[in-house]
């Protein structure tokens, strides 16, 4: 097994004077996809953000590639690990093509310009998302998923070892959703190590190998998504209801939250 | 240009990577903006050159034979041509400061008075005019005032630890900003009415009649080397421009790259309005103009908006000098003519600022 | 008084008597109570005697400073050492009282109340605005407030009414008499002249603002009759470009600004010009007040003659030192020494 890219211990996140989470630690290897499962406010974006360094960790430690955080410069940790957030519309209506091409920024210089190379790279991540027909497309003018892919493509071009993703289907569509998926699987499966929060098990169990329940801060459980990700747990972790649907042919269940009205389920 | 893998279409085929997405001939049109406010300059006033004359200077001047004219030569070349100049600096100056500032403050609604310098400047004159120093004086200390004032708001900018980085400074620029207009106010009561006050009122309204060969070089060095400092990082503005933690992530150092940008902008603001009073509305017009020709992003709107913003002010500086007898302030006849002009950009821009 | 009606000639005694006694009650003040009409036609209630005068705004304050210097209170802006120089021992340093009306209203109501004046008195327009302001602060204060047309052919009949109001017939007259002389010599003198000159007023150190035609910046110019460049547009002040200057090209120029006047034969802008090619760019004495343009008042006096023997040297042959030694003595009521003389004529501070 390689070392852990990403290693985080007995973290403390939050901001001067509110604490948010506490005892937390995680680790990411090349090639797996990590996800942090937990209900809305419970913590897990703080913890996303000051593993990536945007956020200042109260206490515990973060290791990239065994080295802290802290001792790495701006570009050289944006070379290794890239950041997708929630695509918000951005304030000026740049092209798909424009915006992947930041993602470049850590491989310039201060006053270079991105060259043929750095579009080659650009147009290639659009690519490999599907998404390479939208490059002369102004962010303003296409849908919700299509900018959360032009943002992942940026990460892409970062040419990361690891790219972690803030709640990467929070705005987009079913078909959408599905797209993401299979792409952050897929990277993965390409060597890349992916992490990213959700608040939906269905998701982290089918496209995660391994999961992290975050409630109010706390980690109620950790391993792999098959063990961790069952009914009991789930409730323990929405304090809620929740119905686990199984599959006939064998496949993995879905879990549903507990509907008032009683509903025959279909066998 | 084809992708080695794939053997399909690149979807850019067909479109000139510097043209995407924007209007065709975008940049020409800006050009053709300077060029026309160019001749006009030289050759409308209260003493009519004909474009043959003008031409027929220049070629005399190219060929290092005497000029034709006296008169002629006196007139462009020792009070239109150092006004022309002045007006293509300043025009540019204020454009390229203003879509800097729209990027940095991530916000299409500031201009590049948002942090103070104008204010600073302004403050400096008046009190130049107070103290009654000479004209170099009085430019001086506008010139450092606005320095100053900047400072002032970035250093109290600094002092607060939370909070957007950039929503700081531009609540710490507008409360000096402020500040300082009070000062102003201050200064101008204690003035003597009959003599200093007019002379501040007049400065503040924003004109180039003053404008004067002598004068260039402490205009354009600053403005020169601001600009230069400001081309040079116009790419990293496209990621300066995505909220903070994105531009953080993607690898910028945003602390630093925003101090530079800052400071480039304000040695270029503070002796724009130094030379040329306040002269506002072009630093927030102009861009948007440019982004219509050209589009968002800063490689090609920061010099686009150079050109533009410099063509526009010699066009409305030489509508300053000849629609009357008397010099109509400068900073009126841009706010009469920006404001329409704004309306009209707010109206089109349905699709966010493209 | 005349008693109108033949039957009442014979008032009864008591009659007489409670009359008598009301009179007693009366303050002391309301009796010796003159009332006069100023200069924007209204009926103002002045005491009989006056010994404290509250100055309005400068233009009043150097009237008031001319005629009665002993009652002026104060002034609107305190004199400073250049100035003092010039001025009366004692009177000239008065302390600062701030302005009333005019551009920019500073004195503090209470301050004017504290200092007790037993009138009030302001140069300038006497148009219905100022008339009203007047009116409201006499019923404000109950002091007693009287207007002055500022205009300089007003100011020989400003001398007159000023000496109503605070009893100085005498020296009133005198003033009012040289003022009206110089006014009409001047212009006489003007009228006579064949081919006067363009002349170009600058003010700023830059020497683009200028006067135009109908501002109170060139009354002085248009009541002598001198053709200045910008009399043909009507309004305030203006600042205009150097290339309308070189249209204009006047033949004298006349500033106020003393790094103007410096500077302007080494600018290449102003070289064509042709008061700068012939050296004639005079630059206005200021000593204690300026000679032209402002404050609008009775120190414009001796400009005029300064800008007759600048525009026209011919027909203003007299000896300016002389000129000013008289004015200030007379006015200024100070003897000049030929060295301060001097310097009031270099224009300088």
């Amino acid at each position: 097994m390689t070392a852990a890219l990403l290693h985080a211990d007995g973290l403390s996140v939050g901001y001067p004077g509110r604490v948010v989470g506490a005892g937390l630690s995680l680790e990411l290897r090349g090639g797996e996809v990590l996800a942090l499962l937990g209900p809305n406010g419970c913590g897990k974006t703080t913890l996303l953000k000051t593993v990536l360094g945007l956020l200042p960790a109260l206490a515990g430690s973060v290791r990239l590639q065994g080295r802290a955080l802290a001792a790495w410069p701006l570009a050289e940790r944006a070379r290794v690990v890239a950041y997708v957030p929630q695509g918000q519309a951005s304030t000026f209506g740049f092209t798909a093509l424009e915006m992947v091409l930041m993602g470049r920024t850590a491989h310039l210089g201060l006053i270079a310009r991105p060259g043929a190379k750095d579009r080659a790279i650009a147009l290639q991540a659009l690519e490999r998302l599907g998404i390479a027909h939208l490059a002369a497309r102004s962010v303003h003018e296409v849908s919700g998923g299509e900018r959360q892919l032009v943002l992942i493509a940026r990460a892409l071009a970062q040419q990361p070892q690891a790219v972690l993703l803030d709640e990467p289907t929070a705005s987009l569509d079913f078909g959408n959703q599905g797209l993401v998926m299979r792409a952050i699987r897929t990277l993965a499966r390409e060597g890349l190590a992916m992490l990213f929060t959700t608040h939906d098990p269905n998701q982290a169990l089918r496209c995660a190998g391994r999961a992290l329940l975050m409630r109010e801060g706390q980690v109620l459980g950790e391993g792999a998504v098959g063990q961790v990700i069952e009914a009991e747990g789930l409730r323990a972790l929405y304090r809620a209801g929740v119905r686990q649907v199984d599959d006939a042919g064998g496949g993995l269940p879905v879990f549903l939250p507990e509907f008032e009205t009683a509903q025959a389920t279909k066998r | 240009m084809k992708h080695p893998r794939r053997a399909s279409r690149d979807p850019l085929e067909g479109a000139t990577p510097a043209v995407r997405q924007s209007r065709p001939g975008g940049v020409s049109w800006a050009v053709l903006v300077l060029v026309a406010g160019l001749l006009l300059a030289l050759t409308q006033g209260r003493i009519d050159i004909p474009l043959s004359d003008l031409g027929q200077l220049v070629w005399s001047l190219l060929q290092g034979a005497p000029a034709p004219n006296d008169q002629v030569q006196t007139i462009v070349l020792q009070v239109r041509g150092p006004r022309a100049l002045a007006a293509l600096t300043v025009g540019a100056a204020l454009a390229v400061v203003g879509a800097a500032f729209q990027g940095l403050f991530r916000n299409p609604l500031v201009s590049p008075d948002i942090l103070g310098a104008s204010a600073g400047a302004a403050l400096g004159a008046v009190l130049g005019i107070f103290f009654s120093f000479g004209v170099f004086g009085i430019q001086m200390a506008a010139f450092v005032g606005g320095l100053l004032a900047v400072a002032l708001a970035y250093g109290v900018g600094s002092t607060v630890r939370h909070g957007d980085p950039v929503l700081v400074l531009l609540l710490a620029g507008i409360v000096i900003g402020s500040l300082l207009g009070a000062g102003i106010g201050l200064v101008k009561v204690l003035a003597d009415p009959y003599n200093q006050l007019p002379a501040m009122t007049f400065w503040l309204l924003g004109s180039l009649a003053g404008a004067h060969a002598n004068d260039l070089p402490s205009l354009i060095g600053p403005v020169a080397l601001g600009t230069v400092v400001l081309l040079l990082l116009r790419w990293r503005m496209d990621v300066m421009s995505l909220p903070e933690d994105e531009a953080r992530s993607l690898g910028a150092r945003t602390t630093g790259l925003r101090l530079l940008i800052v400071a480039a902008a304000t040695l270029v603001t503070a002796a724009s309005v130094a030379a040329a009073g306040i002269v506002g509305w072009v630093g927030l017009v102009v861009p948007h103009l440019a982004r219509f020709l050209v589009g968002p992003s800063f490689v090609r709107l920061l010099p686009t908006s150079a050109v533009l913003g410099g063509g526009l002010l010699l066009l409305i500086d030489t509508l300053a000098r000849t629609l009357a007898p008397v010099e109509i302030p400068l900073g009126i006849l841009t706010a009469l003519i920006g404001s329409p002009f704004f309306i009209v950009l707010l109206r089109r821009a349905s699709r966010g600022w493209t | 008084m005349a008693l109108e009606n033949p039957e009442h000639a014979h008032p009864r005694r008591r009659d007489l008597l409670i009359a008598a006694g009301l009179g007693a009650c009366l303050p002391a003040g309301a009796q010796g109570t003159r009332s006069v009409v100023d200069g924007a036609n209204r009926r103002v209630n002045v005491p009989a005697r006056v010994q404290r005068i509250f100055p309005a705004g400068p233009p009043a304050a150097i009237w008031l400073y001319t005629l009665a210097p002993d009652a002026l209170i104060g002034w609107p802006r305190a004199n400073r050492g250049p100035e003092l120089e010039f001025l009366l021992p004692g009177i000239g340093n008065r302390p600062e009282v701030g302005r009333l009306t005019g551009r920019g209203n500073t004195t503090n109501l209470e301050q004017l109340l504290t200092s007790k004046p037993d009138l009030i008195v302001d140069a300038g327009f006497t148009r219905q605005t100022f008339v009203e302001l007047a009116d409201r602060m006499q019923a404000q204060t109950g002091i007693p407030y009287a207007l002055l047309d500022g205009r300089l052919e007003a100011t020989a009949q400003g001398y007159t009414l000023l000496g109503e109001l605070t009893g100085r017939t005498e020296r009133a007259a005198r003033l009012a008499r040289y003022t009206a002389d110089t006014l009409r010599t001047v212009r006489e003198r003007v009228a006579r002249a064949t081919a006067p000159p363009r002349v170009y007023y600058a003010r700023g150190p830059e020497g683009l603002e200028t006067g135009l035609g109908g501002s109170i910046n060139v009354e002085m110019f248009e009541a002598m009759g001198i053709r200045h460049v910008a009399a043909g547009l009507q309004g305030g002040l203006a600042t205009v470009s150097i290339e309308q200057v070189l249209a204009w090209d006047p033949k004298v120029i006349v500033t106020i600004d003393q790094s103007f006047a410096q500077t302007v034969h080494n600018n290449p802008l102003w070289r064509g010009v042709s008061a700068v090619k012939n050296g004639r760019v005079h630059l206005s004495p200021k000593l204690p007040f300026g000679w032209i343009d402002f404050p609008p008042s009775v120190n414009r006096l001796p400009g005029l003659w300064w800008l007759g023997s600048k525009v026209f040297p011919a027909l203003f042959p007299e000896d300016l030192g002389a000129i000013t030694r008289e004015f200030y003595q007379l006015f200024y009521q100070v003897e000049l020494t030929p060295a301060q003389v001097q310097r009031v004529l270099a224009g300088r501070e």
